[in-house]
């Protein structure tokens, strides 16, 4: 029980310290001017070099969608709403969730490790010695990079993944793609297309807080590093799965 | 110039410093000895202001550190140097981008200013020409001089060496220590940790020895061989030994 307790008091205390972080982090925005070299370099690392596994995410998820769901809806001979589906799915829901979930496991495992490895050798303690705050150097390029990238990185998960679904639908389901491309713009809404594109925003912001504050938060030695990294991953995953959540049942209702 | 008073810090439940007062006059080369695991490096981050003390005062320059925030402490960190025990460059970095950290984040030098500067210090301590190397391809004795290097770079009033001779072959020591003596030589107020009788004695002004995290005595070296403790007879005994082998 007093185990319990105390996991849960550390809990409690993390969450704390969390907090206090992005206090401090959003008292630093005013001047992330001065870590712009930085949050380029950063978007480099976690925006740009993402580009492969998003596209080939999107592009596998987009075919799967097509797929399942173009059988499902031959059964009741409404294959033509493929289109339609595919474009839905991928803009409101697995477009931005594939996408957060790959750069959660990227961009966490990246922040966490650099972070964790420069807490362990000092060299976070080398930063304030040397009157810079790692909040400042670290936090806020790494955060204004995700901020920046994740966007774009969703549209190109989006858009890969309706031409794909496109594609398999011309060749194994038959679906004229004209008619799947009217398909699927006709029944977009602007709503969709909203809630589709703010999510990667909430997924950035706390992949790159979570993680970095794993990093920061790593003690010991190397298999510490491997604890914290895998904090990292797993609860940026989860936050992506529980924003996901908040978004379909909260926002959409409330839109 | 440094004044600890009563300074006691715990973490995680243990006792790391207990009672520490401690007081160092400009200029001074002090040395704070002691045994591994005594508390040495956690008085530097004391001074530092990275770690706080549960109770006591910090003063630098008069300024006591200890309750103030994050934010203040950073203009009196200005003034102190710290060569990190593990050296903690930024590895991510080259030699040249190490030295030049702070000037490039916190003074109004422009790049080729600031190129002649690291330059300079480079040549200082016997690094010339090392600028573009990243610090992960330097040996132990090169990582140490750009973290001497770092730590000069904006003439700090006060320099902090962690173990700055531990691990080094004695050519190398000897030429870290006769860079350490040319520093304090230009006015810099040095404090040293170490475990290394014969360098502190060499150098010391004075020295203070400590415990388990309690400060055993302080003095000059005289005072150390006259000490009545039994502690710091025992610490100082290889160089009772060493006196006894040279008169033979
Ligand atoms: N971050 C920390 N959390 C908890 N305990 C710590 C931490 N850092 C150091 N300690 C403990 O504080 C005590 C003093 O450590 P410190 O590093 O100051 O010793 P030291 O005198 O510098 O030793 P050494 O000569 O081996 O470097 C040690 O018992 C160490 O285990
Ligand atoms: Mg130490």
């Amino acid at each position: 029980m007093t185990g319990i307790a105390h996991s849960f008091k550390l809990k409690i205390y993390g969450l704390q310290e969390y907090t206090l972080m992005l206090v401090d982090l959003f008292k630093g925005l005013s001047t992330f001017w001065k870590t712009w070299a930085d949050a380029v370099n950063e978007m480099y690392w976690i925006g740009a070099r993402a580009f492969m596994p998003v596209l080939l995410g999107g592009i596998f998820v987009g075919i799967i969608l097509a797929l399942e769901t173009g059988h499902q809806l031959d059964h009741f001979g409404a294959k033509t709403l493929v289109g339609r589906t595919v474009s839905l799915g991928m803009i409101r829901e697995l477009g931005p969730v594939i996408t957060g979930l790959l750069l959660a496991a990227r961009t966490g495992a990246k922040n966490a490790s650099e972070l964790g490895a420069m807490q362990i050798s000092e060299q976070i303690d080398a930063l304030r010695a040397f009157g810079t705050s790692p909040i400042q150097k670290l936090v806020i390029p790494r955060t204004i990079a995700a901020l920046v990238m994740f966007l774009p990185l969703t549209a190109i998960a989006d858009i890969s993944g309706i031409l794909s679904g496109m594609i398999v639908s011309k060749l194994s389901l038959s679906i004229d793609t004209s008619f799947f491309w009217h398909s699927a713009l006709s029944s977009l809404l602007m709503k969709d297309i909203f809630v589709g594109f703010i999510k990667p925003f909430f997924f950035a912001f706390f992949i790159s807080t979570i993680s970095c504050y794993y990093g920061f938060s790593t003690r010991g030695g190397t298999v510490a590093l491997g604890k914290t990294t895998i904090n990292a991953v797993v609860y940026s995953s989860l936050i992506v799965l529980v924003l996901d959540f908040i978004f379909t049942k909260v926002v959409w209702e409330l839109l | 110039m440094i004044n600890l008073s009563h300074v006691s810090l715990e973490l995680a439940g243990k006792t790391i410093l207990s009672d520490i007062s401690l007081s160092i006059k400009k200029g001074e080369i002090a040395i704070i000895l002691g045994p591994s695991g005594a508390g040495k490096s956690s008085i530097l981050k004391i001074i530092l202001g990275l770690w706080r003390p549960d109770t006591g005062k910090v003063f630098i320059e008069g300024k006591n550190i200890a309750g103030i925030p994050e934010k203040e402490i950073m203009p009196v960190r200005s003034k102190m140097g710290i060569v990190f025990q593990a050296n903690a460059l930024f590895d991510s970095l080259n030699v040249e981008d190490n030295v030049a950290f702070f000037l490039r984040e916190h003074s109004k030098l422009n790049s080729k200013e600031i190129r002649a500067k690291v330059a300079e210090i480079l040549s200082f301590v016997n690094l010339k020409g090392t600028e573009k190397i990243y610090v992960d391809q330097l040996s132990g004795g090169m990582k140490k001089r750009v973290a001497i290097a770092r730590a000069l770079s904006f003439d700090p009033e006060i320099i902090l060496y962690d173990e700055p001779t531990t691990g080094l072959d004695p050519i190398n020591s000897k030429s870290i220590l006769d860079l350490i003596k040319q520093v304090s030589d230009r006015g810099a107020t040095s404090v040293i940790v170490t475990h290394i009788l014969n360098d502190a004695i060499s150098i010391g002004d004075t020295l203070s020895v400590i415990n388990d995290g309690s400060l055993i005595q302080t003095g000059t070296v005289r005072d150390m061989l006259n000490s009545e403790n039994q502690f710091v007879r025992d610490f100082f005994y290889e160089v009772y030994q060493d006196a006894a082998l040279f008169k033979k």
